[in-house]
């Protein structure tokens, strides 16, 4: 099932989710429609749920209640198909010297799941993975192991694997964290110029000074639910977000 | 198997199955190293050994009792480890921890009833004295592993560089993680009544751990383990049986010089600098 250019590509309705063992759920009636080619940035206190509504967007994370189809499947049972459409960037992540993947083995594996089972990558994927990694600029680390690199391009190698798969939505986590201010704003330009072209950026960011200078949607979360839903100007994003009771602090 | 190259039946024996299991062992040794498992060896020898204990207390054959209890850890790693939220390598822990008291319960109460055990016999095998039936199963079971690497090479290298990661590019994590433990736990659980828990220990970490000492890629150390395993055990029981020494202690002594050798000559640790 495929959606309409003009339709919504993430569908949320009344969602939550919760963690085993959990006394309450970390995402509460959550209903949120994106449509294809928006960016969206989220924002919220520690523990407001942030990361949780990008993992239960991609299905990674169970819905106890509600409904959500992102790119006209359904979250719950076709978590596998969302995921192969979907960019995930995780927050945080350092790799081991001794790691033994190199950065091009590393990209290629965003591949792996439209690739599917007992298939080896074609000539296809290699291309992909070519043209992820020079939209990031680090074609020349290809042959370099990952473990080697320094933490911004690490998250550099990370995005290109997101980027591998050519991803209709790319749900991206602090994608600035690590970066330096010529990365960021290499990251930043390359991140509109996909919106221009309909990928959906939904990001959970604390970098407002490199929100790109265009109007977004700002989201802001508190205590699992959705608190403020609206449009925003370039350069407010921070004080509508303060505005509402969300701190900015790192979460 | 060998027979043109080598002459002498037992010494042609030894060497089909040293180089058989430790092809075997090496390539999952490299999984098993990478995903911080090394106690999976331990844990099933011991459920193994409790296997055997209950076979010889039942009177049925001790060595299918001892696979069979192997084959049910292995089922159970994975869905203990996901269940229970901990660590496999704490599920390993706890398994060992039960089956180790299932073996000594078994053989403590056969002791009081005047009945002696034989289990350490069936469970710690010698390469020297193997059944052409058990080198064809060595075989069979090295190609599995072969077999099940290639196949499912994606998924297991997604798995190995970050679970978390592998399953939000669409990998299908969890059947295929349990379908490692399983095949891993399955080899030892088979290899070990026939080549003994010595060189089975080695075989699953040392290899791996030589071929990271040099290998970038992990499809590098999927090839580097096996040989430098072949090698090694092949000319540990060349060596044993040429010299009359025992070839198992032989070849685990062999395994860690070239281990030492290998960190010592490590590119991965040299530092240099160019002047310019």
């Amino acid at each position: 099932m495929t959606m309409g250019e003009e339709g919504p590509i993430i569908e949320i309705r009344g969602v939550y989710t919760a963690y085993e063992g959990a006394d309450r759920p970390t995402l509460q009636d959550v209903s949120l429609t994106i449509r294809r080619g928006e960016y969206v940035v989220i924002g919220g206190p520690n523990g407001a749920g942030k990361t949780t509504l990008l993992e239960t967007i991609n299905g990674m994370l169970p819905i106890t209640h509600g409904d959500a189809v992102v790119c006209g499947h359904h979250v719950r049972g076709d978590g596998i198909q969302v995921r192969c459409r979907v960019g995930y960037l995780l927050q945080n992540f350092s790799f081991d010297p001794l790691t033994p993947f190199t950065v091009g083995e590393v990209v290629m594996m965003g591949r792996f799941g439209k690739i599917g089972l007992f298939r080896k990558p074609g000539q296809e994927d290699h291309e992909a993975v070519a043209r992820a990694l020079s939209l990031l600029g680090i074609g020349d680390l290809a042959d370099r192991p990952i473990g080697q690199l320094s933490g911004g391009q690490q998250q550099k190698v990370l995005l290109a694997q997101n980027l591998a798969r050519d991803p209709d939505i790319l749900l991206l986590d602090e994608p600035f964290s690590n970066l330096d201010m010529f990365a960021r704003e290499s990251i930043n330009a390359l991140l509109t110029r996909l919106v221009a072209q309909g990928v959906t950026v939904v990001i959970v960011s604390h970098a407002f000074d490199d929100l790109p200078d265009r109007t977004v949607r700002v989201v802001v979360m508190q205590e699992g639910r959705i608190v403020l839903d609206r449009e925003c100007a370039p350069g407010l994003v921070e004080q509508v977000i303060r505005g509402c009771g969300g701190s900015t602090a790192n979460a | 198997m060998l027979e043109l190259l080598i002459q002498n039946n037992i010494v042609c024996h030894a060497v089909e199955a040293m180089l058989f299991a430790s092809i075997a062992c090496a390539i999952l040794g490299v999984i098993i190293t990478q995903i911080q498992i090394s106690s999976i060896g331990f844990t099933m020898a011991h459920a193994a050994f409790a296997g055997a204990a209950v076979g010889m207390f039942l009177s049925i054959n001790a060595m299918v009792t001892a696979i069979i209890a192997g084959v049910c850890v292995a089922f159970l790693i994975g869905p203990l480890s996901d269940k229970a939220r901990v660590s496999p390598d704490t599920a390993l822990g706890l398994l060992f921890g039960i089956s180790m008291a299932v073996a000594i319960f078994f053989i403590a109460y056969m002791q009081t009833l005047g009945r002696g055990f034989s289990a350490m016999g069936l469970l710690f095998g010698d390469v020297i004295s193997l059944y052409r039936e058990e080198i064809y199963l060595l075989a069979i079971i090295s190609v599995v592993a072969v077999v099940f690497v290639v196949l499912l090479y994606k998924e297991i290298t997604g798995i190995i560089f970050n679970k978390k990661i592998a399953e939000s590019v669409g990998i299908r994590v969890k059947p295929v993680y349990y379908a490692m433990l399983f095949v891993i736990a399955l080899t030892v659980a088979l290899c070990l009544p026939i080549i003994g828990g010595l060189l089975l220990y080695v075989w699953l970490v040392t290899p791996a751990a030589i071929a990271l000492q040099f290998c970038y890629r992990l499809s590098a150390m999927f090839v580097v383990a096996p040989l430098v395993a072949a090698a090694i055990s092949i000319s540990g029981a060349l060596a044993g049986l040429e010299y009359s020494l025992p070839v198992a202690p032989l070849t685990a002594v062999l395994f860690s010089v070239v281990f030492i050798v290998a960190v010592l000559l490590s590119p991965k640790r040299r530092v240099t600098f160019r002047k310019s």
